[in-house]
């Protein structure tokens, strides 16, 4: 039997999220103390020695980003929060931020200090405006008790806006400008909010911050898969008994999280496929299920860990039918910035619901197989590049259900 | 020399250097290997976008856009590979999945980069079709055909109105698949707040934007491209004019234009089918019992040897006048000039810059011994820390340099604008003095006794280059803060701040035009701008200078020519001996020993009875000049008056003889831009009376008496040159290679953008100490009301009314009056207002806009049914003759 | 109803603060109004252009009426398996409108949405933001009944 292990989530259900007191009562704070002791190019190291890596879905590894911008003289820098979880089934930062706001913003504050920025913004998305208040409620807090230094953290909120999930695309907004991505490089730890060093992060990844100061990057790297080490977090959704959070180490498989924490497919039927790290991971069959839940093994399967949502279906369920929906989400997500993105997500849903609706025919399956290639290799950013992946998964592992649909 | 360091990588397996910081495009160019993109302009910043430009490179598992990925050293790069074609099938696939497929009747065909690369490809359908877009085509206005179905969202519209004219009259709307880029609110182009410049036209790829004059009218294979000049303002704009069939159908950037690159304002771009207006002459007229009869050009000559010999043998040389054009060629500028002194015997002969910048000529000459622009348009952008403007409106009145301005300043430019209206310059710059009405020269004394109190002027420059500055500090004591403060109604911060920032800036270039010539002491106004850039050193280098810039395509060249009562071409004195006898010799006649009659004078002169006989070359001072009524007593005066134009204008009614003109595309010859650059006009068209200006010039100087023969107008360009020793470098056939600016005075002289550089022309800078000098007739209880004149962005100040496209969107005065007097009179924009003062009364339509102060109102001189200029001031300036259009006295009713 | 120019003006000085101003007249008003956004264009020094085009990115924010309280369904794939469809239909056929489109006195508007992060009880609408979770077509009236 696995077990949960705690570390982003250490504080859940113990305090009163709104009570900074709590947070400081169970060690809050501490670390961004000893970070200051440090010195930045220490705690960089650390960091970076910890080889955590970024939780929003890329995997870069957290101390080396924050060296880029560390390395730039100029007279400002920004801590950027990605709080636009957009990820369909991906609710985990909203778990963090709801039950322990204030270790987020205290590893922003560590790594404002870092890099050498005073100034950070947490863009939450527009869904959870909650959140926002909560959010607010909490910087007050930390200012008033003077925690944060001279750090200032400011909340944006989105606005229903998927691609903002994008780093560049999510400077953008934070600009009041269109969230449509920027091309690369620069970077935007080199170039990002209104042209000055950014760092990008996760809530998930800056609730691990803390938690690896205080405890040194030598314990950090030993939990879970080394390659990718600590924890993640997973929203379990869909056909699972337990449709609920939890977190693991990196080296669970996924077979442990479905049975183990999901208990299992729900009403005992059988499992199809999991489709993990949000809309735009690959689906999993069965054959998958002992691949640990870590960056490296889930690209080694040509899928992804992603946000760390976790999307079971079972047995009944049509596989082509989700996929087509997946395909609309795409069209409706899309910036439009990119050529194929912009055309290739509407042609993609058109296709899908073609075949869904039984008027498709094999060709399409090349139309699609070619097109997703293309936008793999050849969007601007992520999203275009990662919405073929669920089409072109499936086309892979669930093919008898495509050609099922043209007879 | 500067070294560059080739970083080398391989591109296609042949190894390729390329300069640091180059894109994988850019390297890919320079091995010459064409990579295909749709998104990618050079002149606009990267987006990287349209992805067809995309390329292999080897260790990346993405295939990147060329045109925004940098080259490293070692990149192995692959623009062909399988992988790369089949994006781009697949890419060009999806684009033309929603694109009509109409490209046999588009008129974009031929010269439409999807066509184009959807040939290279072999893309022949797709197979993405599905649902397309069906948006409404965007007919509204008499320029521009906006078909969005045709768009492929390569955003260069959006980035040309934003970058190269910073209009942001465009932007994207909505996302994904129905992302679109469009207007505010995606309204017609003619309810946006386009200025129809075009320049979204030139750079769209696809015919998702195209010409309305061109609709129908050519195949793009079968145009035929002609570089010319712009007949419009004195920027010198090139474009290629595009003809089909012998016909004029479209005016098509030039991406090797020396000023403008592929710029042009509403007027350059779609203003040239005035030369095709029902309107224009086409043969020589005849006065006969007070009605205009055909004639002959025979009968035409005829009369008017035998009219002009006859008056001048019995008046005398003296009682001829000829008025050149500041908007013909400089060639028919050197013939009128040439005829009035060899063969007529006098020196009266003038143009309209006496009407505009005769005071920049008089006053700058005085201060510093040449009367042109001392520096060059381009260093706007490429040199310049401070622009500061007074008395012009560039956005307006010189569109393209204009755009210039607005692009420094937000590449970090400051911008310092000095109007009592607020001009769209002014409400952008980081400074904007509102000083009163005629109130130039005490606010510009107040900035000098800033800065010399505060000790920063430059103390060497002043030692070094110039002369009677103890006079100045002098004068300049006066003008405390306090008092200008009181005189000009600028706060004395405001003074500070301009003072400080103007005299600390290394690279401060001074910008003025008509708002500063034409007042009653508007050659001590340029004086003034003169002595402000002494003071601080400001001048004979790169991005400093004092420059006026001027209204008319030619007025430069025209002063160049001669075509002025005090000096032949090149500026040479018709009193100094040496060019007199230069000129007889050449010309093989007496040359006049007297100044000639200035324009003003001359219109006095025929009012009085001296002048008895003129010759008008294209120009319309009934319509143009101050006092209108005036002029029209004394026209009716002479004797015989001969007029070449190309229409019957407000000036020509008063003609014995008129004779047909030929527009700028139906010739060759030069113009010469504010920056003293002459350029060639080619001749793209027959001329639709049969001739050329020069050579009915030819022909009827030769009828009377004077033979003069030229094959070409390169004939005569060289013997101009050939007596000009500040145009003695430039020849026609340099000018087809490189653009030149005078002074240059050898084949191999490489030509002076910046002037007095180490020395004056005059030797040292003169200050000259000025006092101020009220407008001459100012608002009183009667006339209680100051009336400001200029020009409007759609307009030129002739010839733009009969561009049928311009008429429409712009077919009347709009008069600016402020709400205040609006309410009082009950007017709304579109009211008839009726505007009186001293002089005239005219009918006009009103603008009610804030641009203006309360108590002033503004008009513009373009349009026939309101003839501004017959309200405009009888004041002139003291020293250069020109007339104070920009302030008087009016009442204002609601007609 | 507060004026949309003074809630855009509480913003004018925050840097790329344009699409809070817009959350915040949306909050005022549900949508937002053609002249705000001209308003917003002029208060953050941008061009009409550009403020249409920022404010038709965002699938949350609206330029142009429509029903004072927004209802959201979410249609990602979780919901989408779990039943979303059955809702959808429930909700057109109470409110006698299809997705898309505003009752006809102004109460409410009907949108689809994306996820909207309650995915631990799918299907989920949300009613002016506030989350309704395990939404079956025969909870939809007594839910609407709120705001009626």
């Amino acid at each position: 039997m696995a077990e949960e292990m705690r570390i982003v989530l250490r504080n859940y259900g113990k305090i009163d999220p709104l009570k900074i007191e709590d947070y400081i009562a169970a060690g809050g704070y501490k670390a961004l103390e000893k970070a200051k002791g440090m010195g930045q190019q220490a705690l960089i190291d650390e960091v970076k020695k910890s080889n955590l890596r970024g939780r929003g879905g890329a995997g870069f590894n957290t101390g080396m980003k924050w060296s880029f911008s560390y390395g730039i003289k100029t007279d400002q820098k920004y801590v950027v929060c990605n709080a636009d979880e957009g990820e369909p089934g991906t609710y985990k930062d909203r778990i963090i931020m709801e039950n322990d706001p204030q270790s987020v913003l205290e590893g922003m504050a560590i790594c404002g200090y870092a890099i050498g920025a005073n100034k950070g913004y947490i863009y939450c998305r527009g869904e959870y405006p909650c959140m926002v208040e909560m959010l607010n409620k909490a910087i007050d807090q930390a200012k008033a008790k003077g925690c944060l230094g001279d750090f200032d953290i400011e909340v944006r909120m989105g606005g229903g806006a998927y691609a903002c999930g994008e780093e560049s695309a999510l400077i953008e907004s934070i600009e009041g400008n269109r969230g449509e991505p920027r091309f690369k490089p620069p970077f935007p730890p080199v170039i990002g909010l209104w042209g000055k060093p950014t760092i990008v992060n996760n809530v998930e990844t800056f609730a691990n911050i803390p938690a690896i100061v205080d405890k040194g990057a030598d314990w950090y790297k030993a939990i879970g898969n080394a390659k990718y080490p600590g924890t993640k977090v997973m929203t379990l959704t869909g056909d699972i008994t337990n449709k609920t959070f939890v977190e693991v180490p990196t080296n669970t498989s996924i077979r442990q999280v479905l049975n183990d924490f999901g208990g299992g497919v729900a009403g005992g039927k059988k499992f199809k496929a999991v489709q993990i790290g949000g809309t735009s991971g690959g689906f999993i069959p069965e054959a998958f299920l002992d691949t640990q839940l870590n960056f490296d093994d889930m690209s080694a399967i040509g899928a992804t860990l992603g946000s760390g949502a976790f999307f079971v279906m079972d047995e009944s369920r049509d596989i082509v039918d989700v996929v087509a929906r997946i395909a609309k989400f795409f069209a409706h997500e899309s910036c439009g910035k990119c050529t194929p993105c912009r055309e290739g997500t509407m042609r993609m849903e058109e296709i899908m619901e073609r075949v869904n609706d039984r008027h498709g025919d094999a060709a399409d399956l090349d139309r699609m197989g070619r097109l997703g290639r293309v936008m793999t290799k050849a969007c601007l950013c992520g999203l275009g590049q990662a919405a073929p992946s669920p089409v072109l998964t499936t086309m892979q592992h669930f093919k008898d259900e495509y050609l099922s649909k043209f007879n | 020399m500067l070294i560059i360091e080739l970083i080398k990588l391989t591109i296609n397996g042949k190894e390729v250097g390329a300069p640091t910081g180059s894109t994988v495009l850019q390297a890919a160019e320079l091995a010459g290997i064409e990579i295909p993109r749709l998104c990618y302009d050079k002149d606009l910043s990267p987006l990287g976008a349209c992805r067809l430009c995309v390329v292999e490179v080897k260790g990346n598992r993405l295939l990147p856009a060329s045109c925004v990925t940098p080259i490293f050293a070692g990149m192995e790069v692959q623009t062909e590979s399988e992988a790369v074609v089949e994006a781009r099938q697949t890419i060009l696939e999806l684009l033309v999945a929603n694109h009509p497929l109409d490209c046999m009747t588009c008129d974009k065909m031929g010269d439409c980069k999807l066509a184009d690369y959807a040939y290279k490809y072999g893309v022949k359908d797709s197979s993405f079709a599905g649902a397309t877009h069906q948006y409404a085509i965007d007919d509204s206005n008499p320029f521009i055909i906006r078909n969005l179905n045709k768009c492929i969202l390569c955003g260069a519209c959006v980035r040309a109105c934003e970058e190269l004219i910073g209009k942001d009259n465009l932007s994207y709307l909505n996302r994904g698949f129905h992302r679109k880029a469009t207007t505010a609110g995606d309204v017609d182009y003619i309810e946006s707040d386009c200025v129809f410049c075009g320049q979204c036209v030139a750079v769209c790829p696809t015919g998702a934007l195209t010409e309305k004059t061109m609709a129908g009218q050519a195949r793009r294979w079968d145009i035929k491209r002609v570089q010319t000049t712009c007949p419009f303002c004195g920027t010198g704009c090139n474009f290629d004019l595009a003809v089909n069939d012998g016909k004029v159908i479209g005016s098509l950037s030039n991406p090797n234009s020396p000023v403008n690159g592929r710029n042009l304002c509403v007027k350059g771009r779609f203003g040239w089918d005035f030369m095709y207006s029902d309107k224009r002459l086409t043969s020589p007229l005849i006065k006969k019992d007070g009605k205009f009869v055909e004639a002959g050009w025979d009968e035409a000559y005829d009369l008017i040897a035998k009219r002009f010999n006859e008056i001048k043998a019995k008046y005398g040389p003296d009682s001829f006048a000829s008025l050149s054009s500041a908007r013909c060629t400089n060639e028919e500028s050197f013939l009128t000039q040439k005829f009035t002194r060899a063969h007529m015997g006098t020196n009266n002969c003038d143009h309209c810059a006496g009407a505009c910048h005769a005071p920049s000529v008089a006053g700058l000459t005085n201060s510093f011994g040449s009367g042109a622009m001392t520096n060059v348009i381009s260093e706007i952008s490429s040199e310049a820390e401070l622009l500061f403007l007074i008395g012009i409106n560039p956005t307006e009145s010189y569109p393209v340099v204009g755009y210039k301005m607005r692009q420094a300043h937000r590449n970090g430019c400051n911008l310092v604008v000095c109007d009592p209206r607020r001009t769209e310059l002014a409400a952008e710059a980081d400074i904007w003095l509102q000083q009163k009405h005629g109130t130039d020269i005490p606010l510009l004394n107040g900035l000098m006794h800033i800065i010399i109190k505060e000790g920063l002027e430059d103390k060497e420059f002043i030692a070094t280059r110039t002369e009677n500055y103890e006079a100045m500090k002098a004068l300049a004591a006066e003008y405390t803060p306090g008092r200008v403060s009181e005189i000009t109604g600028v706060a004395v911060e405001d003074l500070y701040k301009v003072a400080r920032l103007y005299a600390t800036t290394y690279k401060a270039m001074a910008f003025y035009s008509l708002g500063i010539t034409e007042h009653i002491c508007g050659t001590r106004n340029v004086m003034s701008v003169a002595n402000l850039a002494m003071l601080t050193g400001h001048l004979g280098r790169p991005g400093v200078g004092v420059c006026p810039i001027r209204g008319q395509n030619n007025v430069q060249g025209a002063c160049d020519m001669g075509a002025l009562p005090n000096v032949y071409s090149g500026y040479q004195s018709v009193t100094d001996k040496a060019a007199k006898e230069k000129h007889q010799k050449a010309w093989g006649a007496p040359m006049p020993d007297k100044v000639g009659l200035k324009i003003p004078e001359m219109f006095e002169a025929a009012y009085e009875g001296t002048v008895k006989s003129m010759y008008i070359l294209g120009e319309n001072p009934v319509l143009t000049n101050p006092n209108a009524n005036h002029i029209k007593e004394a026209l009716e005066k002479l004797e015989f008056l001969v007029v070449q134009e190309l229409f019957l204008t407000e000036t020509a009614q008063y003609a014995d003889v008129v004779l047909p003109g030929a527009s700028f595309a139906e010739k060759d010859g030069t113009f010469t831009n504010t920056e003293r650059r002459p350029q060639r006009v080619h001749k793209a068209v027959e001329p639709l009376p049969g001739k050329a200006d020069w050579e009915v010039i030819c022909e009827m100087v030769t009828r009377m008496g004077y033979p003069m023969s030229y094959n070409h107008p390169g004939e005569i360009w060289a013997e101009m040159a050939s007596l000009s020793p500040s145009m003695a470098g430039i020849s026609y056939e340099r000018m087809e290679k490189e653009s030149v600016h005078w002074p240059c005075t050898s084949a191999d002289h490489p030509g002076t953008p910046i002037l007095h550089i180490g020395k004056f022309t005059r030797g040292l800078g003169g200050f000259q100490p000025n006092e101020h000098i009220p407008p001459g007739e100012l608002p009183d209880k009667d006339y209680p009301i100051l009336l400001c004149t200029g020009r409007v962005m759609q307009h030129y100040n002739v010839t733009t009314q009969y561009s049928a496209g311009i008429a429409e969107v712009w077919p009347r005065e709009m008069t600016e009056v402020h709400p205040q007097e609006a309410a009082k009179l009950g007017l709304v924009t579109g009211s008839k207002m009726r505007v009186t003062s001293r002089r005239g009364s005219v009918v006009t339509t009103a603008w009610v806009t804030d641009k203006v102060q309360p108590g002033v109102i503004w008009m513009s001189h373009h349009h026939s049914e309101t003839p501004t200029n017959e309200l405009t001031s009888p004041f002139v300036c003291d020293i250069a003759g020109t007339g104070e259009y920009k302030v008087c006295a009016v009442k204002i009713e609601s007609a | 109803m507060a004026d949309y120019k003074d809630i855009i003006n509480q913003y004018k000085d925050l840097p790329g603060g344009i699409i809070e101003a817009y959350h915040a007249v949306q909050r005022e008003y549900s949508y937002i109004p053609e002249e705000a956004v001209e308003a917003a264009a002029a208060a953050f020094k941008r061009s009409k252009a550009e403020a249409y085009g920022v404010a038709t990115f965002y699938s949350y924010l609206k330029v142009g009426k429509r029903g004072k309280n927004v209802i959201r369904i979410c249609e990602s794939a979780p919901c989408h398996v779990a039943g979303a469809d059955a809702v959808i239909a429930a909700l057109e056929k109470e409110l006698g409108m299809k997705m898309g489109e505003s009752t006809a006195d102004g109460k409410f508007a009907l949108e689809l949405t994306e996820c909207v992060g309650q995915c631990q009880a799918t299907p989920v609408i949300t009613i002016n933001s506030k989350p309704y979770e395990n939404v079956t077509a025969d909870k939809v009236a007594a839910i609407l009944t709120e705001y009626k």
